[in-house]
């Protein structure tokens, strides 16, 4: 039992310690601009929860485990993970449409324009 | 009567010259729209005299035939026709197609393979991809079109005006059907022939049709 939350706890640390980095990446790129406002503060928020899910996985364990579910809490993480990735997906494909559809206007602009 | 006759192409000019010039004596114009080719078509269909618009990039035939459309409404069109550039439709048929228009009995005239007319399609495509279509575009537009991909039809100028094609793709053909059976128009079928030189568009381009067809339905 002891080696097992040993084990988790490094876990936890190991994945602290990333997020950490990737955190550290984020600000230097806001200094050197490279990103903007918007783009800043969403992957901020999305790696301050990351972190925040991860130091009370333990409260999140016990939350699903109440619930009646058998996986962990880091089961759960993934699955909501996974489905917010496809909700992403779906309308980053809408959004695709969109902008197709918007060439499409301007193409059509500069063919109907054209005297020659 | 201003008979206007768009011809979308996208690398024809194997065939294109041909076309052109089968069609401009049945009509007053011909309008081609090149849709980004990057062989001579629009070259050559420049060098027959006719009306050439230009998409510098290619978008579809769906947008290439709006474009088209949009076009000869500008210029006062009473009938659009819409005439591939592959050489499978016969332009002699171009009367017929216009027939029903000109009479008063119809606002909007679809082409088709299989009312009689004869025809050296593939196996494959008479026996699978075809009834698959007819399917898709019942399933789409409860119509009941024999064939619901055919790019020969002719437009009035109230269908052309009421019928604003959105899909860019292949998915045109379907939307162009599910919009005149939705806007009260009149409608007929006539027999048109099909020459095949190749295969044409192939199951995977279905799949497409109905992947776009399916957004379209999500989006609006």
């Amino acid at each position: 039992m002891r080696y097992a939350l040993c084990e988790k706890m490094l876990q936890q640390i190991i994945a602290l310690i990333i997020i950490a980095f990737f955190l550290a990446r984020l600000f230097w790129q806001k200094q050197k601009k490279q990103i903007g406002a918007n783009e800043f503060i969403f992957w901020l928020i999305f790696w301050l929860l990351a972190a925040g899910a991860i130091i009370v996985l333990k409260w999140i364990d016990k939350l699903v485990a109440n619930l009646g579910f058998s996986g962990s809490g880091i089961d759960i993480l993934i699955y909501i993970a996974i489905v917010i990735l496809f909700y992403f997906i779906f309308r980053l494909r809408l959004r695709l449409e969109k902008i197709e559809k918007d060439i499409t206007k301007i193409i059509r602009k500069i063919s109907l324009d054209d005297k020659k | 009567m201003k008979i206007f006759c768009i011809i979308p192409a996208y690398n024809e000019a194997k065939t294109i010259t041909g076309v052109i010039n089968k069609a401009k004596p049945l009509v007053s114009k011909v309008v081609v729209v090149d849709d980004g080719s990057i062989d001579k078509t629009k070259e050559l269909a420049k060098a027959q005299g006719v009306k050439v618009l230009s998409h510098i990039i290619n978008r579809g035939q769906g947008a290439a035939l709006e474009t088209g459309n949009q076009y000869a409404l500008r210029e006062g069109a009473d009938i659009i026709i819409h005439f591939d550039a592959d050489g499978q439709f016969l332009a002699e048929e171009i009367n017929d197609i216009i027939a029903p228009i000109r009479e008063g009995t119809a606002d909007i005239v679809f082409g088709s393979r299989f009312l009689g007319k004869k025809s050296n399609m593939p196996a494959f495509k008479k026996y699978v991809i075809i009834p698959l279509a007819h399917l898709v575009n019942k399933i789409f537009t409860g119509s009941n079109l024999t064939d619901p991909q055919n790019g020969f039809r002719a437009l009035s100028k109230k269908a052309a005006e009421k019928i604003k094609i959105e899909q860019d793709g292949m998915a045109h053909n379907t939307e162009i059907i599910s919009k005149a059976f939705g806007s009260g128009l009149k409608i007929k079928e006539i027999p048109v022939t099909v020459i095949y030189h190749d295969f044409g568009q192939r199951f995977s381009g279905g799949l497409k049709i109905i992947k776009d067809l399916i957004l379209a339905r999500i989006i609006n």
